[in-house]
């Protein structure tokens, strides 16, 4: 009986997920998706609730025709299932209702306040989903049946930076690896030197300058949890410069975003910016994700930068150790120091892009551009920008030069924000199939009509419109397979890990650790802010 | 009047207030048994937060870590009352880890104390550059203990 009760949350989601996929299928929900502006979800709705849903049911079902045990399916199936699908459950009403309300929401207020909350807070799916974890662990507390799938969410991010593995081109990893190495190197070392001259200047404690120089300097609160041991920091030492850089970190991924799109930086330039200046990794990523979520570009920036100064983590750390161990005589090991500190991840990672590059998921003959994508998708979609200079374009007249055709194709491209067929016919794929590739070729021949000097159209609309007929040329179904379940991976990583930021450990920020982490965490995000600017000009990723 | 008397201190401005008492009291009740009570509250396990980069082996370092530093703390505490006040070798000293509020009234049960002696609430200073209390500013609002309070409570001030 108290293994039903223990397991009555998850079937009670999994029930729940069911009869919401059932609906979902019938199409009755689709005048309030429309409204929305989910309507083109609906098909991955009905799958991915039906999914989970399924599978939270039969796992409850199993947890409770079996003693819990220390097997591994008990370990890291059964115990965490009920966690990661209400993380899953989280995300999906965060994507399909919360984002969507927020943006309708912000634009009703837009008279009232004169600018768009969720435009000027960033606040899409990533910083939402963040901020419910946040809420959630620091008001009612995480649900005791969820606490083994929260766990989860550090391993659930790593595979999503593995799975992003697969979208690098060599020529993109060795542009963006140089820019990184030249970067994250000046700054990493930068800040540490800073950290460590700061704190001799005020007299502070060495163990505590060392942790927090590897927090400001490298990755935050995983180069501090890392750190901490080697230079036998002091519990007050790591809560308070634990404390600064979260306080730090969560300030920095509201601001950043916006300070990007004020200073009009490119998807490559925030990216770079994001990787160097904001102190903790997950918040790299949802900073990425917040400045643009459409397509990943950023994101594939910031995180070659967020990869590369973790690999300066073991490297730092035996700067660390040894400039520590003088001073108490410590004895450390390379192992211990070194190999113990490499995160594996990053292997797993280069395997995914050796894979990709080998050709492993893109067969000859899908060779790039050969796999042409319409379905409904996301990333697929024109940039905010974009569909605006679109919207302008229209308005005043400037597609008068062009064929019917090619005017059907611009208009629907304007209603449904990307290339595609008609949403009415959705399930029969082979016409809808048809139609998009018939657009995608007429707005291919607006560009060579513009090109040719035959029309006349502004820069950004042909920008709008190369984007446009870009973004549906993938490399391969099994990469576009992997970046959608990569986008899931990282929502729920990121929620997970905002369910771990405690009020306790952000208002423990203190003592000298705030004085000179905010010294040296502003420095290094103005500076690499101009660097960036100055340095990243040119760098287009395909 | 009292047998047994559970002392909470955590070193604090405030704790110390309580010690000073308990152990002033001790010098006229020879027969009073004291149990010095230190809580670790369970919010340390939190301390690792948003990190998801590094391995499960250098999460666990950390952690042992965090736990010996705790423990050689609490030690200098324990030993800095025995200094202060001599009596103090006759009490029985504790650690445990959880919420506070829960872990001082479910030891004072398990011991069979009759008396919990604490120091006053003192409102965290916050950004304050001088401060380096020990660990996390472990504060608890009486609100908390009060309903869980299995025999009287005495705040020294």
């Amino acid at each position: 009986m108290s293994q039903i009760k223990d397991q009555m949350p998850a079937l009670i989601m999994g029930g729940s997920l069911l009869i919401y996929g059932l609906i979902a299928k019938t199409g009755a929900m689709l005048p309030m998706a429309k409204y929305l502006g989910t309507h083109k979800t609906m098909d991955l709705q009905v799958t991915l609730t039906l999914i989970v849903g399924c599978i939270a049911l039969v796992g409850a079902i199993v947890s409770t025709t079996r003693k819990s045990g220390t097997s591994n399916i008990d370990i890291f199936v059964l115990r965490p299932l009920a966690g990661i699908v209400f993380i899953l459950v989280l995300a999906m009403v965060i994507r399909w209702y919360a984002e969507p309300l927020m943006k309708i929401t912000s634009v009703a207020l837009q008279p009232l306040l004169g600018f768009k909350i969720y435009k000027v807070l960033n606040l899409n799916y990533v910083v939402l989903g963040i901020l419910v974890g946040v809420v959630l662990t620091n008001t009612w507390g995480i649900p005791k049946f969820a606490a083994e799938g929260v766990k989860c969410a550090r391993f659930v991010l790593k595979m999503g930076v593995i799975m992003l593995g697969a979208k690098y081109s060599l020529a993109e990893l060795a542009k963006l690896g140089a820019y990184s190495v030249l970067l994250v190197g000046f700054f990493v070392l930068g800040t540490v030197f800073l950290v460590l001259w700061l704190g001799n200047l005020f007299k502070q404690p060495k163990s505590m300058t060392g942790v927090l120089a590897a927090g400001m300097g490298v990755c935050g609160v995983s180069a501090t949890v890392a750190v901490a041991p080697v230079v036998k920091a002091k519990a007050a030492e790591m809560a308070y410069t634990i404390g600064t850089i979260l306080s730090f970190g969560i300030i920095c991924m509201f601001v950043f975003p916006t300070i990007g799109h004020l200073a009009n930086m490119t998807p490559v330039q925030f990216g770079a910016w994001a990787g160097t200046g904001i102190l903790n990794s997950a918040q790299v990523a949802a900073a990425a994700l917040a400045f643009n979520s459409v397509d990943i570009e950023t994101l594939k920036v910031a995180e070659i930068f967020n990869i590369t100064r973790v690999l300066f983590l073991p490297i730092i750390v035996l700067v660390l150790a040894t400039w520590f161990g003088k001073e108490t005589g410590q004895k450390l090991t390379f192992k211990s120091v070194v190999i113990d500190k490499f995160p594996v991840f990053i292997i797993g990672f280069l395997l995914l892009f050796f894979l990709s590059s080998m050709g492993v998921f893109s067969p000859a003959s899908h060779y790039k551009g050969k796999y042409i994508d319409v379905s409904y998708s996301e990333r697929t979609q024109v940039t905010p920008e974009g569909l605006e200079s679109l919207n302008s374009a229209m308005a005043a007249n400037e597609f008068s030069g062009l064929t019917p055709k090619q005017l059907e194709a611009v208009t629907d491209l304007v209603k449904q924000y990307q290339i595609a067929g008609n949403f009415a016919d959705r399930n029969d794929k082979k016409v809808f199939e048809q139609v998009g590739r018939a657009r995608m070729a007429e707005l291919e021949g607006v560009l060579a009509a513009a090109k040719g000097k035959q029309l006349t159209l502004s820069a950004d609309v042909k920008e709008a419109l190369k984007h446009a007929v870009k973004q549906v040329h993938k490399e391969s179904r099994t990469v576009v397979a992997l970046t959608d379940f990569m986008i899931w991976f990282f929502a729920f990583g990121l929620i997970g890990l905002g369910m771990q930021i405690t009020k306790k450990s952000i208002t423990q920020a203190g003592g000298w650790p705030i004085v000179i982490g905010i010294i040296a965490g502003v420095t290094k995000a103005t500076l690499s802010f101009f660097v960036v600017l100055w340095l990243i000009k040119d760098v287009v990723l395909n | 009047m009292f047998s047994h008397v559970l002392l909470c201190t955590h070193g604090t401005e405030g704790a110390k207030k309580a010690e000073a008492l308990v152990f002033a009291k001790l010098q006229n009740a020879p027969n009073l048994k004291v149990s010095v009570l230190t809580v670790l509250d369970e919010d340390w396990r939190d301390m690792t937060g948003d990190d998801w980069l590094n391995s499960s082996k250098t999460h666990t370092t950390f952690l042992d870590h965090v736990e010996n530093q705790m423990n050689e703390e609490i030690a200098e505490e324990w030993q800095r009352i025995k200094t202060s006040y001599p009596l103090a070798e006759r009490a029985n000293f504790l650690q445990s880890t959880g919420n506070i509020a829960k872990t001082i009234t479910r030891t004072a049960k398990k011991l069979g104390c009759d008396l919990i002696v604490i120091g006053p609430w003192c409102k965290p200073k916050k950004f304050s550059i001088h401060s380096t209390r020990l660990g996390l500013r472990d504060t608890m609002k009486n609100k908390n203990l009060h309903p869980l309070l299995p025999c009287p409570l005495l705040i020294a001030s």
